[in-house]
């Protein structure tokens, strides 16, 4: 039983710098990761759970968690993923089923009670000084500011007070020529530049961005196929279409191609050129979204490409424009795992709980996109689970002990990455988020789509059929910028009237 | 007192500290001394913009301490090429600095650099093929390896049978599935047909078929299969025949893979009179065979468009 393990024996640092220094790429492999590190445990006592070994209470469990369920399907053939793919059910269905929740407080429907404050301790600890063997991550510290000011904002945590540290610290990694590095003496980069602007604005901070430059900067990593570059000289993927849409949107730049931007040369006038063109090339033969064009389908950048889309203009217009609707619902749809309820990153890989916000998080926006005459009513029937994104990340993922923290699995160990993704992915499932049309007039040279978004909370019944407590309910996450609603208005306010 | 401060062949450059943003920052690292000195004359000879063997071996000193880190990757690049350094060398070192960081990023960009520049690709298949042995599923290993086959144009070189072996060692790997619709499609832009030709169609869709076999609830050759359908302009239904041996309406308890029935359940939608079928196909996915996903497939339910599609 992994939760039994009482006492964490002292976190192994190494684990988590791990878990931490593998996602400065935005992307989690952390599949990978667990295969390596899993040898420890789980599994000796508890045995496979499947098939056919009786549940030791009968409560009354949701269908895709019922026995008969569970023995479905279960080829003969034994490769490496399907072997990963054992452990990893064996380890969460005791959690899920309820039989192994004891060292949690329960709700009124028998699942553990989100840990809000040990995850908002967790998430602060991570801004505390850090020991020489964090130096792996001296290049992503940025992602440490943005996991820490977001998730504790859905956490409903009050981070104003950090605001004139947070600018303090990242003003050494802002250069001269535009854009933020990972560290002081670091070259721009699309993600750690993305990180700090979006922890900038949590706490009310992005007076500090020198916007001239940034456009300058942006114009120089803007590539002649329409796509982004990370950084000048660097790899070319949709993460840099996602955080440069994002950053041009929230510090409302203008979308003109700065005069010295490369690829003015190939005739491109303005960032979005090409730009939904070249995102349409990103989905592959699976239906679902690559990093780059030809290569395999991925969670993470499904999101990257449905907010980059969803900044372009209002989603029911630019997503069926350049992407192929029906078969990227259907890959999203298949993402869910079962019996464990969260999401994997890509086809016959492990549920991470990460993917609870990269692949939950598309619901917004693809649902937002599809036709006024689908089946989706104005009661807000979805096409995904919402109870089985709550239950795995409630019973799953949630670290016990007096430190907290959000893991992928119940096998590895909370990071600030995950315990952000988790939390986001808790508001993507606990709460609504619909698009209104011509909410935002738009102005003269900013792309408003993105500000269109309102949010509601559960009503009472569907609380109840997802088996959530008022208690536990997390804030609103903006569906496009995965801050909080009120600073992306606030954001919005701030820079409108456009200009340097 | 240091590696650099007591060398003097770097007495000529006065390194630049961190800057850590005032007396109280955030997360900031205690970083050890080595690493602090080290990253300081690097942002010295950044800032001369200084490109020389010393700042070679200065960045390989960083890469060591943290491979993770692009600027300085980047800087070494523009480095090697600045001063003409061996590019072979550059790759025997990056071999072992590859094995050892598995995981790591910035190497295969890295090397993407190198070996374009070298316009050589000689042995990097078998390494790249070393390391799936540990990570058979690694992306960035497997991106490179998409650029290595296009910039070398090693459609022919073996591409194809390689991706069998992966998949005949592992079925379900998706990356491997994946790569091999690049090595058949990746031409098409250069006239060269894949699947839309009707004699590789068929050989694929044989391959695909004979995995199925091995373990019908692998999602990989089915989303394969309508892959084909979808881009090779092949119908679904000409596939009805396969997908009933382990899905069908006339066997309600003998389905053998979900990803079947969904197949058939599409098939059924497209064929006269079909519907009411289809619709039925759909209820045993959200009843029984996959009801994690029951609202997906009412939401396919409601597409069909059946007359009062009442609950």
């Amino acid at each position: 039983m992994p939760l039994i393990k009482k006492e964490d024996p002292e976190d192994s640092l190494d684990e988590r710098l791990q878990n931490q220094a593998r996602i400065e790429e935005l992307v989690s492999d952390g599949d990978d990761a667990f295969e390596d590190e899993d040898e420890n445990g789980a599994s000796d006592d508890s045995g496979i759970p499947f098939p056919g070994k009786p549940s030791k209470r009968q409560r009354k469990m949701p269908p895709w968690l019922q026995q008969a369920t569970i023995n479905l399907f279960h080829d003969e053939l034994v490769t490496t993923t399907s072997e990963a793919q054992q452990k990893v059910t064996a380890e969460c269905l005791p959690l899920l089923t309820e039989e192994d929740t004891g060292i949690f407080s329960l709700n009124t429907y028998g699942l553990p009670h989100l840990r809000r404050d040990q995850h908002a301790s967790f998430l602060r600890a991570q801004l505390e000084r850090l020991p020489a063997q964090y130096q792996v991550i001296d290049a992503s510290r940025p992602w440490l500011f943005y996991w820490t000011m977001a998730g504790l904002s859905f956490l409903g945590q009050d981070v104003s007070s950090y605001r004139d540290q947070l600018i303090a610290t990242v003003s050494p990694l802002q250069n001269p020529g535009g854009g933020f590095g990972g560290g002081h003496g670091q070259l721009s980069h699309c993600a750690g530049t993305y990180a700090t602007v979006l922890a900038l604005a949590a706490v009310g901070g992005l007076r500090m961005v020198d916007r001239k430059a940034m456009w300058h900067w942006l114009g120089s990593v803007k590539q002649s196929d329409g796509g982004f570059c990370m950084a000048v000289g660097a790899e070319e993927d949709i993460r840099g279409a996602y955080c440069a849409m994002t950053i041009l949107t929230l510090l409302n730049l203008p979308l003109e191609l700065p005069p010295d931007a490369p690829s003015r040369k190939h005739g491109l006038t303005s960032f979005t050129d090409k730009l939904g063109e070249w995102v349409g090339k990103c989905q592959t033969y699976e239906g679902g979204i690559a990093g780059a064009p030809t290569n395999e389908a991925h969670g993470a950048y499904a999101f990257c490409a449905l907010a980059c889309l969803s900044i372009l203009d209002a989603p029911a217009v630019s997503i069926p424009k350049y992407l192929d609707v029906p078969a990227l619902v259907a890959w999203l749809a298949a993402r869910q795992t079962t019996p464990e309820g969260g999401f994997q990153g890509r086809q016959e890989k492990l549920v991470d709980a990460c993917y609870s916000h990269w692949v939950g998080g598309c619901w917004d926006l693809i649902q937002a996109a599809l036709p006024d005459n689908s089946t989706l009513g104005e009661d807000g029937k979805d096409i995904w689970n919402r109870a089985a994104l709550i239950r795995y990340l409630i019973t799953c993922c949630q670290q016990p002990g007096k430190k907290g923290g959000m893991r992928d699995k119940p096998s590895t160990r909370p990071d600030a990455y995950h315990t952000c993704y988790s939390v986001a992915g808790l508001s993507h499932a606990q709460n609504h988020y619909r698009y209104n049309n011509n909410n935002q007039p738009s102005s003269e040279g900013r792309l408003t789509a993105a500000f269109n978004w309102t949010a509601s909370p559960p009503t009472e019944a569907e609380m109840r059929e997802w088996k959530v407590d008022k208690e536990d309910l997390v804030e609103f996450v903006h569906p496009v910028f995965v801050l909080p609603m009120g600073v992306v208005e606030a954001a919005r306010r701030e820079f409108e009237q456009g200009g340097f | 007192m240091g590696k650099y401060s007591d060398d003097p062949a770097w007495a000529d450059v006065t390194p630049l500290p961190t800057d850590e943003g005032g007396p109280n920052p955030l997360a900031a690292i205690a970083y050890s001394e080595e690493y602090e000195e080290t990253m300081s004359y690097l942002r010295a000879a950044m800032a001369a913009n200084e490109f020389s063997p010393r700042v070679l071996d200065l960045t390989e000193d960083l890469i060591d301490m943290n491979p993770a880190h692009y600027t300085v990757w980047l800087y070494r690049a523009h480095c090697l090429f600045a001063i003409n350094s061996d590019l072979k060398e550059e790759l025997d070192w990056l071999n072992e600095t590859a094995l050892q960081h598995q995981k790591n990023y910035q190497i295969w960009h890295h090397r993407m650099l190198i070996l374009d520049k070298l316009d050589s690709c000689e042995g990097e298949g078998e390494f790249v093929e070393r390391m799936f042995e540990k990570d058979a599923k690694n992306y960035h290993v497997w991106s490179y390896r998409q650029w290595l086959v296009k910039r070398f144009a090693l459609w022919e070189n073996g591409e194809l049978e390689f991706t069998e072996k992966l998949i005949e060692k592992d079925v379900r790997n998706n990356s491997a599935w994946n790569h091999r619709w690049y090595v058949i499609n990746g031409r098409e832009g250069e006239g060269v047909r894949g699947i839309t030709d009707p004699r590789i169609r068929e050989r694929e869709v044989d391959f695909a078929e004979v995995a199925v076999a091995k373990a019908p609830q692998n999602q990989s050759p089915w989303s394969y299969l309508r892959g084909i359908a979808r881009k090779g302009g092949m119908p679904l239904s000409s596939l009805k025949d396969f997908v009933s041996q382990y899905a069908s309406l006339e066997q309600p308890d003998e389905v053998r893979s979900s990803h079947a029935l969904d197949m058939m359940a599409e098939i059924l939608a497209e064929e006269d009179n079909g519907k009411q079928q289809a619709g039925a196909a759909l209820d045993m996915l959200a009843q029984k065979y996959d009801p994690i996903r029951k609202n997906y497939w009412e939401y396919r339910k409601g597409m069909l468009g059946l007359p009062s599609a009442a609950a």
